[in-house]
């Protein structure tokens, strides 16, 4: 409790008060003004070191150094505790190292203040793929996606989606990873590069007359994209348009000869044009050539898996395969199939049955053999 | 001019303050001036000046204390092991020659010393002290010795606040009064908090809320607080994560960090308690050495792994509400802070223990909820809000402060979801550590240094007397409207001496037999006792009212009435000098 003050001192305060408010006053002033001039230096000195750290963690973030990037960022930190890209490297260096607890809280933090950084939400879907926690992985991905970012927005978004599909199709999310892809196919452009990382992943899906899309416009955008090319050929391949996953396959395997799954497929597409007697606009001649050779094959086939032979045709159980090839025979020839022409399907059929059998029994075909049962495939429609 | 406007546009309102004489000589503004800054307003404007002054002073230490770390330590986190052992080590040399030389008053604790001004030094500081504490808590901090900056501050307040009521030549009373005023600003500042520093210094300091100070400290520590943002910013000290209370059985979770907070308050004060009388006592060469050696240790501490345990640690505190720690690291890092704080508090180093104890807490809180939720992975945990509701605990523990603890955590988190773990933990820390080390560290200090300071803690507990204590029964009471007659024979029916007369307007007079007896022999037998008793009213009390109040009326009448306070015409009691005195006689033996 204040008590009175003396008379004294009472008078004295009322004939000094108001010069001693003036000097207080000025002396406040000029007490800030000297703090005004030491505060400028100091914050000068932290910003300076401020940049010098951050420089150097940036510098070894992007090295992949990442043990000596931490205590850098910590140490800009220590002058600018709140910088969002000081702390976002840190978390970044962090997750380098695998520590992804740490990172996490860092992230986690600046998600808070900066819910719509695509960075952040980027980073912490990684962190979610890593804990194999697929909710969150794709929220943050989405997140993401939908943030703003830095500098190119639309390149960030589209890598954003492309690492949200890869993951998508890794837990074998294809549903959902087909849904992002035809959002991502709208955005992707004319880039080479990345249409054809497109095909692939519809290729994956497989999602073929999409990916052979995507693998035309990469192709446009470069004709040499080897990638494009051996991506359109397999995707011609699968949608059963052989001529056109012949031609694809062709140019890829010449500018690509070590690719073996290419050659591959190239052998069989070529087998299949080359054996196919269904194909329209052929003529009667080369047709009957076709069957005649299919058949041969087919009875080829039939020879080196006996057994296949020994089991009786679907649609006439009392008979076996080979008796039965062996009864068409004689009659499947040029001259034969013109007089007959009904034969060729009869002809045909079978050759598709023992291919089938074969397959069944004795494992891996020969391309020739592949080919056959790809155009039995084409001709019965599945 | 801004003081003037503010005079004129008061001139109305303090009209009623002037003399006939001054009204009769018309209002000058110097005249206005004068009824305007009267002593008690002028105490306030004074108050705003100590706040910007002791803010100022705050700023340019922390700033001390920044570039003695950078030019100490340097300016990195991964500093060589050598550097972080030599550089207390010779930091505390140094000191310890200022200390011992140039600033003896430097040791021990700002807050008993800003106490030990108000209650025996009528608030006498020496500037001397607040430069001194300047340099060698910069430097001390700025080396690694584990102390904190705001008790310092705290001191460094007072001081300059003591420094200019004595430039101003104020009243013995005034002085008393502005030390915990520079005390609140200074505190402020440092902690960037000002409702905790006005309750720390309510609480601590000064130990009762007046009035009369209330609004003096509060303008300090808002004016202080105002200056340091201007210069600092307004972040809070740790960059607060998202708090929340998922679920109220979580509550449980933080009463286990209340106990352990506690138990860990009690080893960490009795620690300090137990080893400073030993090293005070110890020779006087020894206090040359004492703070390098506590230093040396420091150092080597830091040097095996745990360097987060150097100065104040406030980045490490919020690194540890991150998550960056494992709970096991945490654990650890609080039990080498309690050691590592230890040591350089009990060498004499000059520094504070605020910012210790909130690390200290900070990595309990955290480590005890890490532990708690490995051991039930269902428990909601964020290591930010175990982490700031252990510094609230350490501070209720520790600092034994139940209140600032409380506010001290709301006010750094924003966060009021955060209130009720607070207040649950740091109830079982205050109830534990009071249980098992009564006297605060505060206390212990002051008597330590030979002080007989007035403990807050007890003060807080004492055991108040009240009216309802001593009174006792009333006999019947006699109204207004009654004759003597009647009295005199309610008085033949009862065994009291005095009666209580009920008056209107709710007056109560006493009225004694004798008077009576007196009264009726002079023929006033048939007159009403409001007639007779009107001009001798006496006070009342009521019966919650404190003791001391009694004693003001119980030297002029023999005994006053108590009476109820919501019915101001029933009487529970009378109440005597020999009542009242009888009470307290009883009081003591007990």
């Amino acid at each position: 409790m204040f008590t009175q003050p003396n008379k004294l001192e009472f008078s004295r305060y009322l004939r000094h008060e108001s010069v001693t408010i003036a000097l207080l006053s000025m002396g406040a002033v000029a007490f800030f003004l000297f703090v005004t001039g030491i505060s400028s230096a100091f914050f000068a000195q932290q910003e300076e070191l401020a940049k010098r750290w951050s420089m150097r963690g940036v510098s070894d973030l992007n090295a992949g150094h990442f043990a000596e990037a931490i205590p850098e960022f910590r140490a800009a930190l220590l002058y600018t505790r709140d910088d969002f890209n000081f702390r976002l490297g840190l978390a970044q260096a962090l997750m380098g190292l695998n520590r992804t607890d740490e990172a996490y809280n860092y992230l986690v933090n600046l998600r808070t203040q900066h819910p719509e950084n695509g960075l952040v939400n980027l980073e912490l879907a990684r962190i979610a793929v890593a804990r194999n926690d697929t909710q969150h992985a794709v929220r943050f991905y989405h997140n993401a996606i939908y943030a703003s970012w830095p500098g190119d927005e639309e390149k960030q978004e589209r890598g954003a989606r492309f690492e949200l599909i890869g993951y998508l199709l890794k837990i074998n999310a294809k549903t959902q990873a087909e849904s992002e892809l035809i959002s991502l196919a709208g955005l992707v452009g004319q880039n080479a590069q990345q249409q054809a990382r497109l095909g692939n992943f519809f290729l994956s899906i497989p999602d073929n007359e999409h990916a052979l899309a995507a693998f035309r416009r990469s192709i446009e955008a470069d004709a040499h994209n080897t990638s494009a090319l051996a991506g359109a050929g397999a995707a011609a391949f699968n949608l059963q348009q052989y001529p056109l996953a012949a031609r694809y396959l062709g140019r890829a395997v010449a500018a690509n000869p070590g690719d073996a799954v290419s050659s591959e497929n190239l052998r069989i597409a070529k087998f299949v044009v080359q054996m196919d007697p269904f194909q329209p606009k052929i003529r009667a001649a080369e047709k009957y050539r076709k069957v005649v050779a299919d058949f041969s094959a087919g009875g080829t086939r039939l020879k080196s898996c006996p057994v296949a032979g020994t089991y009786a045709a679907p649609d006439d159980p009392t008979l076996d395969l080979s008796t039965e090839w062996n009864k068409l025979q004689a009659q499947v020839t040029v001259a034969g199939l013109r007089s007959n022409p009904d034969l060729v399907d009869t002809a045909m059929n079978l050759v598709f049955t023992i291919e089938r059998q074969a397959n069944d029994w004795c494992g891996k075909p020969a391309p020739a053999d592949a080919a056959l049962l790809l155009v039995a495939r084409l001709r019965e429609g599945s | 001019m801004r003081w003037l406007r503010f005079a004129q546009s008061s001139t109305a309102v303090e009209s009623d303050t002037l003399t006939k004489a001054e009204f009769e000589a018309g209002l000058t503004p110097a005249r206005v001036l004068r009824s305007v800054f009267r002593e008690e307003r002028f105490f306030l404007v004074l108050s705003v000046f100590i706040g910007v002054f002791s803010g100022l002073a705050v700023v340019c230490f922390r700033f001390a204390i920044e570039w003695s770390r950078i030019y100490l330590l340097g300016s990195g986190v991964d500093v060589p092991h050598w550097r972080l052992i030599l550089t207390p080590a010779l930091a505390g040399a140094v000191i310890a020659i200022i200390t011992i030389h140039i600033f003896p008053k430097v040791r021990g604790s700002g807050v008993n010393q800003t106490k030990a001004a108000v209650y025996i030094y009528n608030g006498y500081i020496p500037f001397r002290t607040a430069i001194g504490k300047f340099i060698t808590s910069s430097v001390a901090i700025g080396s690694g010795h584990s102390l904190g900056p705001e008790d310092p501050s705290l001191q460094i307040g007072a001081a300059l606040a003591s420094a200019i009521g004595r430039r101003l030549k104020l009243s013995r009373d005034r002085m008393r009064l502005l030390a915990p005023v520079g005390a609140a600003a200074g505190l402020a500042a440092a902690f960037n908090a000002p409702i905790s520093a006005v309750l720390f210094v309510i609480e601590e300091v000064i130990g009762r809320w007046t009035a009369g100070i209330l609004g003096s400290v509060v303008l300090s520590a808002v004016s202080s607080v105002v200056v340091t943002r201007w210069f600092l910013g307004s972040e809070s000290l740790f960059g607060i994560p998202s708090v929340e209370l998922r679920r109220p059985s979580e509550l449980i979770a933080y009463c286990v960090l209340g106990i352990v907070g506690g138990l860990a308050s009690v080893v960490f004060s009795s620690g300090i308690g137990a080893l400073r009388p030993r090293f005070m006592r110890l020779p006087r060469w020894t206090h040359y050495l004492q703070p390098a050696i506590a230093g040396l240790l420091i150092g080597v501490i830091a040097a095996l792994g745990a360097p987060q345990v150097m100065g104040a640690g406030y980045e490490y505190i919020d690194e540890a509400m991150h998550g960056q720690f494992t709970w096991q690291f945490l654990a650890m890092l609080a039990g080498l802070k309690i050691i590592a704080t230890m040591l350089s508090f009990v060498s004499g180093t000059p520094g504070g223990m605020f910012a210790p104890t909130l690390f200290i807490g900070a990595m309990l809180g955290a480590a005890v909820g890490g532990a708690e939720h490995a051991l039930l992975p269902h428990l909601q945990y964020s290591a930010g809000t175990y982490a700031l509701v252990g510094m609230g605990v350490l501070f209720a523990g520790f600092l034994r402060a139940p209140m600032t603890s409380v506010f001290m955590v709301l006010e750094v988190s924003g966060n009021y979801t955060i209130i009720v773990p607070v207040i649950v933990a740091n109830t079982f820390a205050y109830v534990i550590s009071r249980s098992l080390q009564p006297t605060s560290i505060f206390d212990t200090l002051s008597r330590q240094d030979g002080l007989d300071l007035p403990s807050m803690e007890e003060q807080r507990e004492e055991s108040i007397l009240r009216v309802e204590d001593a009174m006792q029964p009333s006999g019947p009471v006699l109204n207004a409207d009654e004759e003597l007659d009647e009295a005199l024979r309610k008085f033949g029916d009862s065994s009291h001496l005095a009666l209580m007369v009920r008056l209107p307007g709710h007056e109560w007079a006493r009225l004694t037999h004798e008077q009576a007896v007196a009264m009726a022999k002079e023929g006033k037998g048939a007159l009403t006792l409001g007639s007779l008793v009107a001009d001798s009213a006496v006070p009342y009390v009521h019966p919650d009212q404190a003791l001391d109040t009694v004693l003001r009326y119980v030297d002029r009448y023999p005994s006053v009435p108590v009476v109820h306070r919501a019915d101001l015409g029933k009487l529970e009691g009378v109440i005597s000098q020999a009542d009242v005195l009888k009470c307290y006689r009883d009081f003591r033996e007990d």
